[in-house]
């Protein structure tokens, strides 16, 4: 199980760090609820919006 | 002439796992490296917040799974009352912050089908999974092979619900009940801090109807501080409550449009919050940046005290339940809009009733659970 705990961590961090890379990442981070319009933590709008 | 040998008796010391640990550290250096690259402090406590939290969950070993099964097979409360005190610490920031100062916000969502199906579902993956959001995040760390298959499922399963949610939206439901909303914001904070003892109230009733303990453990009344705590701070610098599960799905969407899908057809990362993420760096969403933190600080916390990972795979059964509960979790998540964490804590942390409302169909939930367990080879205990 180490060597597959070692295996994923590694690749889990490469991943992290070239999507970083690879990504604009503007301004500071956020959460979907920062959004106009979201009612919920993932983002979703308003019963009443619809 | 004889000789004899005493040999002492041998006292085996608990031995760093220093290849482990390195990782952690080096890992989390990075992370606090690259966002203070982008001149984002705020994200860098995100982080180092959620490293925090690795440490205290697996320090106390504290368990929202295992305390709601204990509570449901044999009545004891004393690890759901634990629960409530990370919730009753973090309301007291949340609460009034999030009503008074402009740029925080509580976690709140709508009441409807989806909120009750998809904490329900969740509840039900929570017991068979062997954990909830930030359960699997610590286990994760904590070195548990079983929980990285836990996990792997409910990051598929998150992104299955961002597809599933939009159409059970459209059953209908009321927008988001906030506490402050009516009664402002100390009266909100009032209402809130009432809501927690009468359900430790009622907790205790029936732990001791049944004849169990309700008194929360010396670990889960210190840990319940701790992560309190870092729940506030956790808060002051990413602007809301703890979350969890959308870190799940972004991953998720992300690994999968590597893969060739296209989700520029689905209603969810056509709103502009999933959308805004799935195109940013993962280090722009501040639930990826906690959850993170939080497995390699458990990671960091394991690998300190023991050999890391040196345990054998467990039985096929419980691999599958594993992948199950993980699945179930993920979906239900993204329909119950979070998990322990983000709807549960940080929903009755934020005074809004859907937080209530996901705790009462997580429990029924869990129930189903508890019975499906022996299908897979596991205990209902």
């Amino acid at each position: 199980m180490r060597k597959v705990y070692i295996v994923v961590t590694l690749a889990a961090i490469f991943a992290i760090v070239g999507n970083h890379l690879m990504s604009p990442s503007t301004g500071r981070a956020v959460s979907p609820e920062d959004f106009a319009g979201a009612c919920a933590p993932c983002g979703a709008p308003c019963p009443s919006v619809k | 002439m004889s000789t004899a040998t005493i040999s002492a008796p041998s006292v085996v010391a608990p031995r760093a796992d220093y290849l482990f640990v390195s990782i952690a550290v080096l890992a989390t250096a990075i992370l606090v490296a690259l966002v203070l690259l982008d001149g984002q402090p705020a994200s860098a406590a995100l982080v180092l917040g959620g490293f925090g939290l690795g440490v205290a969950f697996l320090k106390a070993e504290f368990s929202y799974a295992a305390s709601w099964r204990r509570f449901l097979t044999r009545g004891e409360a004393g690890g759901l009352i634990g629960g409530l005190i990370v919730i009753a610490i973090a309301a007291l920031a949340v609460v009034p912050v999030a009503s008074l100062w402009p740029g925080y916000g509580g976690a709140i969502a709508p009441l409807g089908p989806s909120l009750i199906i998809g904490a329900f579902v969740f509840g039900v993956g929570m017991q068979l999974g062997n954990g909830c959001g930030s359960g699997t995040l610590y286990t994760v760390g904590g070195g548990s092979g079983r929980m990285l298959i836990t996990l792997a499922f409910f990051i598929i399963g998150s992104v299955l619900g961002s597809l599933s949610l939009p159409s059970f939206l459209a059953l209908g439901g009321v927008d988001p009940v906030l506490a402050a909303n009516y009664l402002g914001p100390w009266g909100g904070l009032a209402a809130t801090l009432a809501s927690l003892v009468v359900a430790a109230v009622i907790l205790a009733f029936v732990a001791k109807k049944r004849g169990a303990n309700f008194m929360p453990s010396r670990n889960y009344i210190i840990g319940g501080i701790v992560i309190g705590l870092l729940c506030i701070g956790v808060f002051f610098a990413g602007g809301h409550p703890w979350s969890v599960t959308f870190g799940y799905t972004v991953w998720g969407a992300k690994i999968f449009q590597s893969l060739g899908f296209d989700f520029s057809n689905a209603a969810f990362w056509q709103w502009p919050g999933p959308k805004h993420a799935l195109e940013q760096s993962v280090l722009s969403d501040t639930s990826s940046l906690t959850d993170f933190g939080m497995i390699f600080g458990a990671m960091a916390a394991a690998a300190a005290t023991k050999r890391f990972a040196n345990t054998p795979w467990p039985p096929i059964g419980s691999l599958l339940a594993a992948a199950v509960g993980g699945i179930l979790m993920g979906w239900g998540a993204r329909l119950g809009f979070g998990c322990n964490i983000g709807a549960f804590v940080g929903g009755v942390a934020s005074g809004s009733l859907h937080g209530w409302v996901w705790f009462a169909m997580a429990l029924a939930g869990s129930i189903v659970g508890i019975r499906l367990r022996p299908l897979f080879g596991m205990s209902r205990e």
